[in-house]
């Protein structure tokens, strides 16, 4: 892995965002994720971690359709670029690997 | 349910997010804050969703979010100033012809600009130099008497003192009195040209003048001490030190130490003397004669302190101090005195409008002044020139814009915004203003020393290469770059990009308002020439007006009571020289400096009203020597003995005394003196009108006394005027005289007090020349241009058969349209401004309606000049070289 860069948090809207797929925009990932989390979390929070994925290359967008509870404004569609699929990819598997490398003995120690 | 109404979120966070949000995720950020604040409605009360809203926009200041911090996605603005000064280079190198001419006509422009600024701020900055300028007045006596005015710039001696005991306002009274430049002696060297004053032993307290030794506070406290300036110190000791050392002053046989050596007094102060002499000595200062006038009085006022309530306190103090001696002198009060019509009060002028708002009888002037219209005429000059070079440049740049219509069109298809092509263009014409600017710093480096030369001053080229004049300049430089710049840019970036690259723009745009600056660059070239003409034809009318004497071919010889009992002597060896035709002993001369007297006459005993008139003493051979004539009686003559109370008067003295007609044996009261003494004279000449003041001033009265007096004037018939003036310097030195001859022709003498008209009147003609030579420049410009741009449908006309003729008419006709437009603006304008300027002279000249056709004339051939210059040879080309590239 290189110089990836993808903090925690972001890496969790990345996830939502790829959840998500056609619904992914801006208070829909807010609301998916205050629930996965439990926690309330800000527009601003959210939007600063999108973009900046964004600028990484991490995330597309596109103009969606607009609706009346949003004062007429368009929505603002998220997609997740393979680039984006291959790093939480290579990610969770460096993960995985690195679960499975917790000696057993350890883990057995604590058991008992 | 019924329909809920739409709550929209609270607008000034809304505002607030707006504000540092960056733009293209306004609409989604603003989306998703009111999709949230909508959902918060159905759960909270809506106070509590719009506190939330309002925290949550407070939270989006995130350096993800914010507009640009660090100008991320900006140009990179140096770059882009590169690529403008690169662009605007080549630009300027692709039209090597029309960038010429605009360095050249902006060059020439900012120069006369500077120059003339140079001069404005000099004529402004007079006796400024002393450190308390702005609370120093001077004493001034104003009214009217027998129906005459009275301006004079001196008071009387006890005035200054008294007004210092009176008024505790008052800080310091100082008076001066010239004494003009008299023999001063130190060993075996006399010189006469030194200018000395006495002046108060306070006076260097009130005037900022540095010593370089000695004290300003105590030098003159002593009878017959002396402060001298530094280079009259070098002149009279050379190496010595002049302090302590005696200077002989023969003619008023006292000596005077030196105590004190100031530096030379500024060339920008109101009087310029060269050595100052205690008063303490001097006891006619001390002497409470109220009603003469003969010192130059200034008061240093306590700083808050207004002059015009002093002013109010004056009518007061003249009754309690003036009244007495009035009622002395002419034995009535000062009460009656001012019911007769009467009326003489103080007043004070501050130090600072001296120099330019002078309007005192020049006689009681330490110096000449300056005067405010001519700074007003400058500075309107100045203007003027620097408008028409900027509207060149104005013109230039619109009228070649189409040339650059397609880089418009294609920058702004890119992308490029009306500021950054504001910016560009802006860029080019600051380039342009400052070579413009280098090229008028050299140019004014170089023509100062002419320009000092025609105008007296001594404007130095410090005054520009100093860091705070160089600051001004930049500012001066900015001003006209947006000045020249700012419609060029305006008009360049605001083309449509669709028309421009489609070439549908032509150079039909912008031309009513290049046409417009063309008329206006006109009207003030043609206003000045009208202006310039009017001057010259004026002080041409001046120089050569009969005058009522001959001028011509007389010599002054002022000093020539130096030659003590000799004098008759040498007069009557040259009355027999055959190259003198009179010689007249007499030293009133009608130009020039001159012996000057003041007089009073009651022309008719019994009424007691009393005339101010001016008094000659002459000789019989003075009338003929000057080529006066006599309009009735006769001249003093030799045959009627002394004739000491007989006098001759000048037609203007006869007028206002009610004898136009039969003056010739009427009988005269003359004041002797000032308590009302008279003789009696009996008319026995009136001479005719002649001019002995400026011809601003309308003929004063004189009369004519018999007193032979000294110095000589000559009228010579011969061309060989200096083997005359030889002859007389060989007979003066084998006199034994202790000073060097020295004469001066009257012609000479004449045109000088004419100076000051005649060097506006050239400085006048030189900057209208330069300012019709930029405008010429401008339609030079314009007209290549044209030229250019219709260079094929003139190539087609000559295929079709025009004649050259035709094709030059087309080209010029409009231009010259334009300048006969400008002609109906100009000449009332011209009109209405010079007959102003006119009715300062008592003898002026009309003005004629050749006059404009004459401006006219001028201004047409100038122009047809400049513009067939061109058209002629691009009607000349060959129409295939037009033709041939398509």
């Amino acid at each position: 892995m290189k110089k990836t860069k993808l903090g925690e948090f972001e890496e969790l809207v990345l996830l939502t965002v790829a959840v998500l797929q056609e619904e992914a925009y801006g208070v829909e990932i807010k609301r998916e994720l205050e629930e996965r989390l439990r926690e309330r979390l800000s527009v601003g929070s959210i939007q600063s971690a999108l973009k900046r994925m964004e600028q990484k290359g991490f995330l597309t967008s596109e103009f969606g359709e607009a609706t009346r509870k949003r004062g007429g404004k368009r929505k603002r569609i998220y997609s997740a670029t393979p680039y984006a699929h291959k790093i939480l990819a290579e990610m969770k598997d460096i993960r995985a690997g690195l679960w499975a490398s917790i000696p057993q003995l350890a883990y057995d120690l604590k058991t008992i | 349910m019924k329909e809920k109404k739409h709550i929209t979120p609270p607008k000034w966070p809304l505002k607030f997010l707006r504000s540092f949000v960056k733009k293209e995720y306004v609409e989604e950020i603003e989306g998703d804050m009111e999709e949230v604040f909508q959902e918060n409605i159905e759960i909270y009360s809506i106070k509590k969703a719009e506190r939330i809203y309002a925290w949550e926009s407070l939270k989006l200041l995130r350096p993800a979010l914010i507009k640009n911090l660090k100008r991320t996605n900006e140009f990179n603005p140096y770059g882009m100033f590169k690529n403008n000064l690169k662009i605007g280079w080549r630009n300027l190198l692709k039209h090597k012809g029309l960038f010429a001419i605009n360095i050249t006509g902006l060059g020439i422009g900012i120069a006369t600009c500077m120059i003339i600024l140079l001069f404005v701020v000099d004529e402004l900055s007079y006796d400024r130099y002393n450190e308390k300028a702005d609370q120093i007045v001077r004493v001034v006596l104003r009214g009217k008497m027998n129906g005459e005015l009275i301006k004079e710039a001196v008071t009387s001696a006890p005035a200054a003192p008294t007004l210092q005991q009176e008024f505790p306002e008052v800080l310091q009274g100082t008076r001066l009195r010239d004494y003009s430049t008299p023999r001063i002696t130190y060993k075996n060297n006399t010189f006469r040209n030194s200018r000395v004053a006495y002046v108060d032993a306070n006076f260097f307290s009130v005037f900022t003048l540095p010593f370089i030794k000695g004290d300003p506070k105590t030098s003159l406290k002593e009878p017959n001490t002396i402060v001298i300036t530094q280079d009259e110190a070098v002149k009279y000791f050379g190496d010595e030190d002049p302090m302590g050392k005696i200077l002989d002053f023969k003619e008023w046989s006292a000596h005077f130490k030196v105590t004190g050596i100031i530096e030379k007094v500024p060339a920008n102060s109101h009087f310029h003397f060269d050595l100052f002499a205690s008063m303490e000595g001097l006891d006619d200062a001390k002497e409470l004669k109220w009603l003469e006038s003969n010192y130059h009085s200034y008061l240093l006022l306590n700083m808050n302190s207004d002059r015009k309530d002093l002013e109010s306190k004056m009518p007061a103090f003249v009754e309690k101090y003036i009244g007495p001696q009035v009622k002395q002198a002419l034995g009535i009060s000062m009460a009656e005195f001012n019911e007769k019509g009467n009326d003489v009060g103080l007043f004070f002028q501050p130090l600072t409008d001296i120099h330019l708002h002078s309007d005192f009888a020049s006689i009681t002037e330490l110096e000449q002044g300056g005067d405010i219209k001519t700074v007003y005429i400058f500075s309107a000059m100045a203007i003027f020139v620097l408008l028409v070079a900027c509207i060149n440049f104005m013109n230039l740049s619109t009228a070649s814009a189409s040339k650059r219509a397609k880089e418009v069109g294609i920058k702004k298809v890119i992308g490029s915004t009306k500021k950054q092509l504001l910016i560009q263009f802006l860029t080019e014409s600051s380039m342009s203003t400052i070579l413009a600017m280098l090229l008028a710093i050299i140019l004014v480096l170089n023509t100062l020393p002419v320009f000092n030369n025609l105008s007296g001053k001594v404007l130095q080229a410090s005054y520009i290469l100093n860091p705070q004049m160089l600051l001004y300049l930049s500012v001066f430089g900015i001003i006209i770059s947006l000045l020249a710049g700012s419609y060029p840019a305006f008009f360049l970036s605001s083309f449509k990009p669709i028309s421009a690259l489609k070439n549908k723009f032509t150079i039909g745009r912008g031309k009513g308002i290049r046409s417009g600056l063309v008329v206006f660059q006109f009207v003030i070239s043609t206003g000045l020439i009208i202006g310039t003409l009017v001057v010259n034809k004026q002080m041409s009318y001046i120089l050569n007006k009969n005058i009522g004497y001959d001028k011509d071919q007389l010599l002054v010889l002022r000093d020539s009571w130096m030659l003590g009992n000799k004098e008759i002597a040498f007069k009557d060896h040259f009355l027999n020289d055959s190259r003198v035709e009179h010689i007249t002993m007499s030293g009133y001369v009608p130009a020039g400096p001159s012996n000057n007297n003041m007089t009073g006459v009651y022309p008719d005993p019994s009424s007691g009203v009393f005339r101010r008139t001016i008094v000659y003493h002459i000789d019989d051979r003075y009338l003929p020597t000057m080529g006066m004539e006599l309009v009735a009686g006769r001249n003093f003559s030799e045959e009627y003995g002394p004739e000491s109370s007989n006098v001759i008067i000048n037609q203007t003295a006869a007028k206002m005394f009610g004898l136009s007609d039969n003056a010739v044996g009427k009988t005269l009261k003359h004041a002797t003196d000032n308590e009302g003494g008279t003789e009696d004279l009996i008319i026995i000449g009136v001479v005719k009108d002649f001019h002995f003041k400026s011809l601003r001033r309308p003929i004063d009265p004189l009369i004519m006394l018999k007193n032979p007096n000294s110095g000589l004037m000559v009228r010579a018939k011969t061309s060989d005027m200096p083997g005359l003036i030889g002859d007389m310097k060989e007979m003066w030195t084998d006199f034994n005289v202790e000073e060097p001859f020295s004469y001066a022709l009257l012609d000479e003498l004449y045109n000088k007090t004419y100076l000051s008209e005649l060097k506006m009147g050239t400085m006048l003609r030189i900057f209208t020349l330069l300012t019709i030579f930029v405008a010429c420049l401008g339609l030079l410009g314009l007209v290549t241009f044209t030229a250019e741009q219709r260079i094929k449908e003139i190539g087609i006309r000559k295929v079709l058969g025009s004649t050259v003729a035709q094709i030059i008419a087309l080209l010029s006709l409009d231009f010259l349209k334009l300048v006969c437009i400008s002609f109906i603006i100009a000449f009332p304008l011209g009109y209405y401004l010079m007959d102003k300027w006119l009715r300062d002279f008592a003898y002026r000249i009309e003005i004629h309606w050749w006059v404009f056709a004459l401006a006219g004339l001028i201004t047409l051939s100038i122009a047809l000049m400049t513009i067939s210059f061109k058209s002629a040879k691009v009607a000349m080309t060959n129409p295939i070289d037009s033709l041939r590239d398509e």
